[in-house]
């Protein structure tokens, strides 16, 4: 029986660093999926379709020079409010949805500003790792 | 029918199809098989892209690459390699990428993507054409980078580079005590973010302006550590001019045998990569030191190459320098008829490019002793002096 060379294989740098860009994205997805769906009151569906283009984004964008990957993760907060509130703004700017006063409330804060307070959370969950 | 662009929930491409006005609920377009892509695809396909020569692209084939975010961001990364290797072609590169970027509208972009692009892009000509010693269309590339990079979700990494290049550009001009004061706040910046790369460039730049300000003991040390410590952090073109320096300044110290010792050594460095600019660089101080050994034709073999080198690479004020310097060596070997061969060659350059002061005596006096096939050897060291100073 042959044995493949794949068993000895090293992954890449390239590899290693993919991996850890879904690996912090994923530890991201609840708190974004929080802010999309009870936040920005995106649908379930909304939610996930955007998390997949933020998820493009954020590969990308940890392409860039600049902070490590884990450290880059207040900046996809920040992407998913903007997002998050760009497509509610046009939705409701179309008419195909009704506004309501929370809604209203969190499309007039400054993407950047709600993002700072779900980092919050980040800052959290770090120490309960860190923690355990 | 009009159409209505929402680029947010759309697709990984910066799409040409934008979002149709008449959807109620808005789609959620299939990636298709460019989700799948590795970035060895990715690779081939920017790779295909760079072989067809700018003029034979066409709107498809531009907008296909350019339009894809994966391929632009690959791009950038591509033209920045290449960057150091041939300044000419990426400048022009960098800017015909510059002008489709700020053509196409925001709405087409992921995000921040298309601000990134356009200052990622402007950076690299400014760089390029720095390079290539067009000082002044560097200013204004260099601000039309911080003007996109600040709008971008993370512009702190972004503007230090583009501070880092303003610094080169003052080390270009001979401002280097502007250098030394305002180095250490960029360097602290990259050491801060992690930029280990950017960082061993900030010292490698803190030694040439100590090397320029005749502290060389100084930049001799930094230069030893950053060669000794860089960790791969230092990249080739660095890591080979490091060395083209440290052999520069042991030369000057009368050290021949470390001098070309160092030089071997960046030779290596260099040629595996492929790093022909800091070749050239590398000739022009082999011959400064054989010359000061006595051994001219080697020399003028050296300056010769290196004026060669500088002017395929389209790096005109390098190589009409070069040629004043090889011009210089010549007439001290008694080849009057090659130096002025040079001199005709560097003169227009220096004009063009004013690099020197109008009214310069010695560059009008120089002319009229070529014209009159008796080069002046004081006009001819004085501007080799002026130009070495500058350069």
């Amino acid at each position: 029986m042959e044995i493949s060379d794949d068993l000895d294989a090293t992954p890449s740098a390239e590899d290693v660093f993919e991996r850890e860009v879904e690996k912090v994205f994923q530890e991201t997805l609840g708190l974004i999926h929080i802010a999309l769906v009870t936040h920005y009151q995106l649908s379930e569906q909304e939610a996930t379709e955007l998390e997949k283009d933020l998820f493009v984004w954020f590969r990308r964008f940890c392409y860039r020079p600049g902070a490590s990957i884990r450290e880059n993760r207040p900046y996809l907060l920040v992407a998913c409010c903007q997002f998050a509130r760009e497509y509610q703004k046009y939705v409701v700017g179309t008419g195909v949805r009704e506004s309501d006063d929370r809604l209203r409330s969190i499309l007039d804060r400054e993407p950047a500003d709600v993002a700072h307070d779900f980092s919050r959370s980040l800052q959290l969950f770090d120490f309960r790792r860190s923690d355990a | 029918m009009s159409l209505m662009i929402f680029r947010g929930v759309s697709s990984c491409l910066t799409s040409d199809a934008p979002m149709p006005e008449t959807a109620k609920i808005l789609p959620f377009p299939s990636r298709g098989p460019h989700e799948t892509r590795s970035r060895g695809e990715i690779l081939a396909l920017v790779e295909s892209f760079l072989r067809v020569p700018r003029e034979e692209r066409s709107t498809e084939l531009i907008n296909a690459t350019l339009g894809d975010g994966d391929q632009l961001s690959t791009l950038l990364g591509q033209l920045w390699e290449q960057g150091n290797k041939n300044p000419s072609l990426v400048s022009q590169e960098a800017i015909g990428l510059h002008a489709w970027l700020t053509a196409r509208e925001k709405e087409y972009f992921f995000f921040d993507e298309r601000d990134y692009s356009l200052g990622e892009s402007a950076l690299l000509a400014g760089a390029c054409l720095r390079l290539l010693g067009a000082r002044e269309d560097c200013e204004r590339w260099f601000d039309r980078a911080d003007a996109s990079f600040r709008h971008t979700v993370a512009p702190a990494p972004l503007l230090a580079r583009v501070a880092f290049q303003r610094l080169s550009l003052r080390f270009d001009l001979q401002r280097h005590d502007d250098v030394l004061e305002l180095l250490p706040s960029v360097a602290l910046t990259f050491k801060k973010l992690g930029m280990a790369v950017e960082l061993a460039k900030c010292h490698f730049l803190e030694a040439m302006c100590l090397k320029q300000t005749g502290r060389n003991a100084e930049a001799a040390e930094r230069l030893d550590e950053l060669v000794a410590n860089s960790g791969g952090a230092l990249q080739p073109t660095f890591l080979g001019l490091a060395l083209v320096n440290l052999g520069d300044l042991r030369s000057g110290e009368g050290q021949f045998a470390r001098a070309l010792e160092a030089y071997r050594e960046a030779t290596s460095v260099l040629e595996s990569a492929n790093q022909k600019f800091a070749l050239a660089d590398l000739k022009m101080a082999v011959g400064a030191t054989l010359r000061t050994m006595g051994l001219i034709a080697p020399a003028l073999a050296a300056y010769r190459e290196a004026a060669d080198q500088h002017a395929e690479l389209g790096m005109v004020t390098r190589a009409a320098y070069a040629r004043v310097v090889f011009a210089d060596a010549l007439l001290e070997a008694g080849k009057h008829r090659e130096a002025e061969w040079q001199l005709l060659a560097a003169l227009p350059t220096i004009d063009e490019q004013k690099m020197v002061p109008e009214g310069f005596a010695a560059v009008a006096l120089l002319r009229e002793s070529v014209r009159q096939r008796k080069t002046d050897p004081k006009a001819l060291l004085e501007l080799r002096e002026y130009l070495q100073a500058k350069n």
